[in-house]
């Protein structure tokens, strides 16, 4: 099938990668990027752990064509993190106890970058309705929702 | 089970006409891409296998949720979900937000359209009830031109819609909102993010205090979204009391063909249907008081 | 009494976390190595079949095919696939009945795995199972245990007739239970269902395996028992112990369906097949069919009590459906009857069970491991006996359980501390059980409490092996590397394990880095089941790290001129407890220790180990408030309390990280979790997350935890386990709960609205 030259910036540097149609956004990511820490756990679109930020919008990578979002800013979990020093949603999930097996994590750091991004002062139901697109299936969520409302605290005092 | 796509050949055509004419083409081997929530998902677990996939993203006209509650409102073909649950002018129509704001990932509502939704053609769709509710037309664009259906006539059975496979529809056209109404949505299911065991959208007119435009919509309990005739019927011209809600919720009952499946039972089905409508005409009535 | 500490105790962050949150962690699917292959299973879409042939020469020719594998290319050797088999001491060991292949000489049900193909990329190997052809004999399939156990019912494995894999008996069986039914003022029996419900762990099965020239073999596998799944795997393959290493990568969930194997052995045999790495992945769909499940239990229960209380008499029968093949479906069944039959006191018990094989996906262990199952049973029918004499149910439960001295459910073995009694009065203080239960309920949406004790596992001393050990070595910067075998799979252990390091070395949280996760590296453990792993990996870890404190006292007392019993550690200081200012680092001990140049150098470093001979049970107590609505029959779970006997929690917020954990997959299994097979087909219906439901965010109730806190001698500063027993108690709460509120018992899970319905219409 055709292939084609495609260029996408990620995390903030631009990449010229060869592309066919049928190649998901988190297969190149993970794949010709070596970005592995968006995850595929469904692959249905059921559970956001392949979720990255796709002109700061929360999508399910494991549903997108790679060849559908040339040109577009991608913040995979990778581009969180300053270096090694956490991003304040980061640390929070890591303070709250919010993170037991890890593998939704990213996904769901993603989706609260977002979540915070358009609203800064959540409630706890804000929070329940900005993840309702993440599962979780270790930590029964209570310690997820204490790391959220932490981060937006940390982040509106910054 | 498969992990991966099978390889296919994509084509990103600049206008409606390409789009139309490259399907026609192509025929049944074709499918439209518009927010591939759906597409890729069925394609990944092959249970279609389309060897040319049509994406609408780089036509510019699809784009856009214009108008208000007066003049009525026009959902672009590309709007996602998510664009329209936060845009004023949807704002106008509760019961299409309610819909669309029961769909609990926020992930699926910013790659899904509204009229990609449709397309799907699930019998749990929760933006067709809504839509029915409201009257809402869709535009329809085909190698033969353009047509104007009511939403009511789109569906063709189980997951079918009467689209000829070289068709698009374009746009959502939404009426404008009179004085005097109200409406709402419900939708019940296993936990909080999940596809609905029932649904029902109303939307009521009152005016003098009687009713003068009575819509009940269903789904998850037909082979596809259905209105409640019958049950507007009871209602339309009435003073709406708790005691002609409660005929009126019997009424769509009967109206319903629902089934058994690993999620539900009919009879249970049948019941939340009355709870639903019930539920919702309540709400209609206070939002239409006000 | 509490120990005081510094670090043991606190609500510390784990060191594995914050490489989760940046993406850094690296899971079986992630694994990259030179020249790494693909590989991909093809699974029968056959219930029960023979194969009659299978032809992959046309798989084979596909450019970029480096491997394809059937039955006759594996080893010849049938095993369970739980690799937990060899912790078993004979005679149970022969029990575990061993009735896999690596690939199955034949198709058992739907999903069954037949063949493999490896490849140079995944849409190569994907196109080579297509090309593989299987002709199969369709058989008559059965899907359901009862209908298996029938005479005429089709054979799935050979010699096993009617199906029936095991038959058990409750080990502690006492007593005469006529006898005890005759002296019951009341009688209340039923009949109770437990689901198959699955792990749904996020990350689907995945392994890696490479051979080396030498013929030593590297399997990089979620498994939860490393070194015993090593051991296995070398039996099975017949290749020595030493050849095996066995990697564990970051892993995502296991809940006990890691337990069992899952892709290692096809992936080892593709692997050296082809002389390359491979990596074979799955899919959701067939994580949801081809990885265990819980084992679902078909339960009759019967109780007999007097009016003031006393149980007389409790008969337990048992049928699990096994599905295809036996896993841990008997082990798990034994734990059932042992923890639910062994609760209360009662003088005459009587508990049996049978294992049955269905052409359905296989039935495992899953968190509780027979324990939830048990609990739904009897939890409701103490309710129901409480209601009969006119008893408060939480007052039937203190008049009756065990406490400390008595026998615990493992019978040789007393109790050697309780505080369940602490637990139910504290949640029920909490939940407010004295106000709210017995309120007169009106109305359309109506509120109930419940309420269901349990007793699980510190580990399995006293009837499995239970054997772990810990390295502990000073580096130079007197900092330690603490090398364990757990598996970490978000449970926290490596973080609990660090804290009881530092604490009982002296040092601080920082000074410890944890070595984990290969067996080249690591002693022998038993690897994290049961609850095991602060109980009795801690015990280990605090033993190497009293011989670690004692070489660096010896040390430094001559280097301070004092003799050791003046001098303690804390914060990485060795000092003189009179004289505090007289002190030295311990990291000047260690580098001293290794740079030394007067041949009295060592490397400070020691090994721990523990055996278990006490099982250390702890308890817990959950109460809910549910709100019932009469036209809908939906749940809501508006309040959760659940008040645990901790012993001493290492780090508070990992403990109730596992105790909410479990309370939110408890409610699954309760109100909406079920996984389906259709019974035409034995196809599942429900192989994704849209069909099978798991509580999303959106479902979660307020949650309290109370941790009751007496130290327990045995433990680790006192600790015992909690890993599983969040899930025990929550179903039985819930239905109690529904009960209190609306008046109905549903005795099969999960208790759906529609169930609820049909009975308030009954």
């Amino acid at each position: 099938m055709p292939k084609e030259m495609a260029s996408f910036t990620v995390n903030g540097k631009p990449y010229e990668l060869i592309i066919e149609p049928q190649m998901t956004l988190l297969d190149v990511l993970r794949n010709q990027l070596g970005l592995m820490g968006t995850k595929y756990a469904c692959g249905t679109g059921d559970c956001g752990a392949c979720t990255v930020l796709v002109a700061e919008k929360p999508v399910l990578s494991c549903l997108t064509l790679a060849a559908t979002v040339k040109g577009e800013e991608i913040l995979t979990i990778e581009g969180l993190a300053d270096g090694n020093n956490l991003h304040p949603i980061q640390q929070a999930f890591v303070d709250a106890g919010a993170v037991q097996c890890g593998f939704c994590t990213p996904g769901m750091i993603l989706t609260t970058k977002a979540l915070l991004d358009e609203n800064p002062d959540p409630t706890p139901e804000d929070v329940q309705a900005g993840l309702g697109g993440n599962l979780c299936r270790c930590t029964g969520y209570v310690k997820i929702v204490d790391a959220v409302l932490a981060a937006a605290e940390t982040l509106r005092r910054r | 089970m498969y992990r991966v796509l099978r390889p296919f050949e994509l084509f990103e055509p600049a206008t409606v006409g390409e789009a139309t004419q490259i399907l026609f083409a192509r025929g049944a081997g074709a499918k439209v891409l518009a927010g591939g929530v759906d597409l890729v998902m069925k394609m990944r677990t092959r249970k279609i296998e389309p060897g040319y996939v049509v994406s609408l993203k780089k036509i510019p006209q699809l784009n856009g949720i214009t108008g208000d509650g007066d003049s009525g409102l026009r959902i672009g073909a590309l709007a996602t979900l998510r664009s329209i649950e936060l845009s004023a002018a949807a704002q106008n129509y509760p019961v299409l937000c309610q819909g669309i704001n029961s769909i609990s990932s926020i992930q699926v509502k910013n790659m899904g359209t509204a009229v990609g939704n449709l397309c799907v053609a699930t019998p749990a769709t929760d933006v067709a009830p809504p839509l029915f509710v409201l009257g809402a037309k869709l535009k329809i664009a085909g190698v033969d031109g353009e047509k104007l259906i009511p939403i009511e006539d789109f569906y063709a059975g189980v997951n079918k819609t009467v689209l000829a496979s070289h068709e698009i529809v374009t746009e959502i056209i939404l009426p404008g909102v009179c004085a005097g109404t109200g409406m709402a949505f419900l939708k019940i299911g296993k936990t909080g993010a999940t596809i609905a065991k029932v649904n029902a959208a109303v939307l009521l007119v009152l005016a003098d205090g009687k009713c003068t435009e009575a819509r009940i919509a269903l789904g998850a309990v037909a082979p596809a979204v259905i209105r409640a005739a019958e049950a507007e019927t009871v209602l339309k011209g009435e003073k709406v009391d708790d005691g002609l809600i409660e005929k009126a919720a019997a009424t769509a009952t009967g109206e319903a063909s629902p089934i058994t499946d690993f999620r539900s039972t009919a009879e249970y089905r049948r019941v939340m249907i009355k709870a639903l409508v019930k539920d919702a005409l309540h709400k209609a009535v206070a939002e239409a008081g006000a | 009494m509490k120990k005081e500490t510094a670090i043991v105790g606190q609500r510390i962050p784990r060191p594995d976390t914050p490489a989760k949150t940046m993406g850094m962690a690296e899971y079986a699917a992630d694994i990259k190595l030179p020249g790494l292959l693909v590989g991909r299973i093809l699974r029968s879409p056959y219930p029960h079949a023979n194969i009659k042939s299978i032809d992959t020469s046309k798989a084979k020719q596909l450019p970029g095919v480096a491997a394809v594998i059937t039955f006759a290319d594996v080893p010849q050797t049938l095993f369970n696939r739980s690799s937990m088999a060899e912790a078993f001491p004979p005679p149970i060991l022969a029990g575990e009945v061993q009735d896999e292949y690596v690939l199955s000489d034949k198709a058992r049900f739907v999903g069954d795995w037949i063949a493999a193909a490896a490849a140079t990329d995944i849409y190569t190997a994907e196109k080579a199972l297509d090309l593989i052809d299987v002709e199969y004999e369709v058989l008559p399939a059965v899907f359901d245990p009862v209908a298996a156990m029938q005479p005429g019912a089709p054979v799935i494995h050979a010699g096993k007739e009617r199906n029936i894999a095991a038959t058990m008996e409750y080990p502690f069986n006492c007593g005469d239970v006529e006898k005890g039914f005759k002296e019951a003022d009341y009688i209340v029996e039923g009949f109770f269902s437990t689901s198959s419900q699955k792990m749904c762990q996020l990350e689907p099965d995945a392994a890696v395996a490479c051979w080396y020239p030498g013929g030593r073999v590297t399997v990089w596998s979620p498994n939860e028992n490393p070194h015993l799944a090593k051991r296995v795997f070398a039996k099975v393959l017949n290749i020595p112990d030493g050849l095996v290493r066995w990697i564990t990568p970051a892993v995502g969930g296991g809940f006990g369906g890691r337990l069992s194997f899952g892709v290692e052995f096809i992936c080892a045999a593709l692997a050296k097949a082809t002389g390359k790495p491979v990596r074979v992945e799955c899919t959701r769909e067939e994580d949801f069919i081809g990885h265990d499940s819980r084992t679902a239990e078909y339960q009759t229960m019967k109780m007999g009590v007097k009016k003031d209380g006393v149980i007389t008499a409790i008969e337990h029968r048992i049928i699990s459906d096994s599905g295809a093949y036996y896993s841990h479906s008997g082990s798990t069944t034994g734990v059932n009857l042992i923890h639910t039959l062994g609760l209360l006191r009662c003088a005459n018990i009587y508990g049996i069970a049978q294992i049955v094989y269905t052409n359905t996906p296989v039935g495992g262990g899953f968190r509780g491991y027979g324990n939830p199952e048990g609990a739904f049973a009897i939890q409701q029918l103490i309710d129901e006996a409480a209601e009969k004499i006119g008893m408060d149910p939480l007052e039937f439960r203190l008049k009756n359980a065990r406490e400390a001295g008595e026998p615990s459910c493992w019978a040789p073995i007393a109790l050697e501390s309780c505080n369940l009694e602490q637990c139910i009065r504290l949640g029920a203080e909490r939940i407010g059980w004295r106000e709210k239960r017995g309120l007169k309920k009106k109305g359309q949406v109506r509120r109930g409490l419940g309420m269901s004790i349990m007793t699980h596992a510190s580990g399995a001393g006293g009837f499995l092996l239970e054997h772990s050990n810990a390295i502990i070595k000073l580096n130079e910067d007197g900092s330690a590397n603490l090398i364990v075998s757990p598996c970490e799979m978000g449970q926290g252990i490596l973080g609990a394990l660090s804290q009881i390091a530092a604490e009982a070395l002296g040092l601080r949280y920082e000074d410890i880095h944890v070595v984990t996760g290969d067996t080249d590296v690591t002693l022998f453990d038993i690897g994290s089941h049961a609850s095991r792993s602060v109980y009795v990996i801690g015990n280990a870890v605090v033993e190497a790290a009293r011989d670690v404190k004692r070489q660096v006292l010896e040390r430094a007392a001559k280097k301070l001129a004092v003799s050791v019993n003046e001098l303690d550690i804390q914060a990485a200081r060795v000092f003189v407890k009179a004289d505090a200012e007289k002190w030295v680092s311990v990291s000047e001990i260690a580098r001293e220790a290794i740079y030394n140049f007067t041949l009295t150098g060592a490397h400070i470093s020691a090994i721990g180990s523990f055996q278990s001979d006490n099982w250390c049970p702890n308890f817990q107590a959950a109460f809910a408030e549910v709100e019932v609505n009469m036209e809908t029959g939906e749940v809501k779970v508006i309040k959760f309390v659940v008040a645990h006997d901790i012993g001493r929690a290492i780090n508070p917020l990992n403990v109730e990280g596992q105790i909410e954990g479990g309370v939110v997959q408890g409610i699954g299994f309760a109100l909406y979790e079920d996984f389906v097979v259709d019974k035409n087909t034995g196809n599942t219906i429900t192989d994704s997350f849209a069909n099978y439901k798991i509580p999303s965010i959106l479902d979660i109730p307020e949650i309290e935890v109370i941790l009751v806190e007496e130290p327990v001698p045995s433990g680790p500063f006192g600790a015992k386990g909690v890993g599983e027993s969040g899930l025990v108690n929550i179903a039985p709460a819930i239905a109690n709960a529904i009960y209190d509120a609306v008046g109905v018992r549903i005795c099969s899970l999960p208790m759906t609205p529609e169930k609820i319905l049909m009975a308030l219409n009954a």
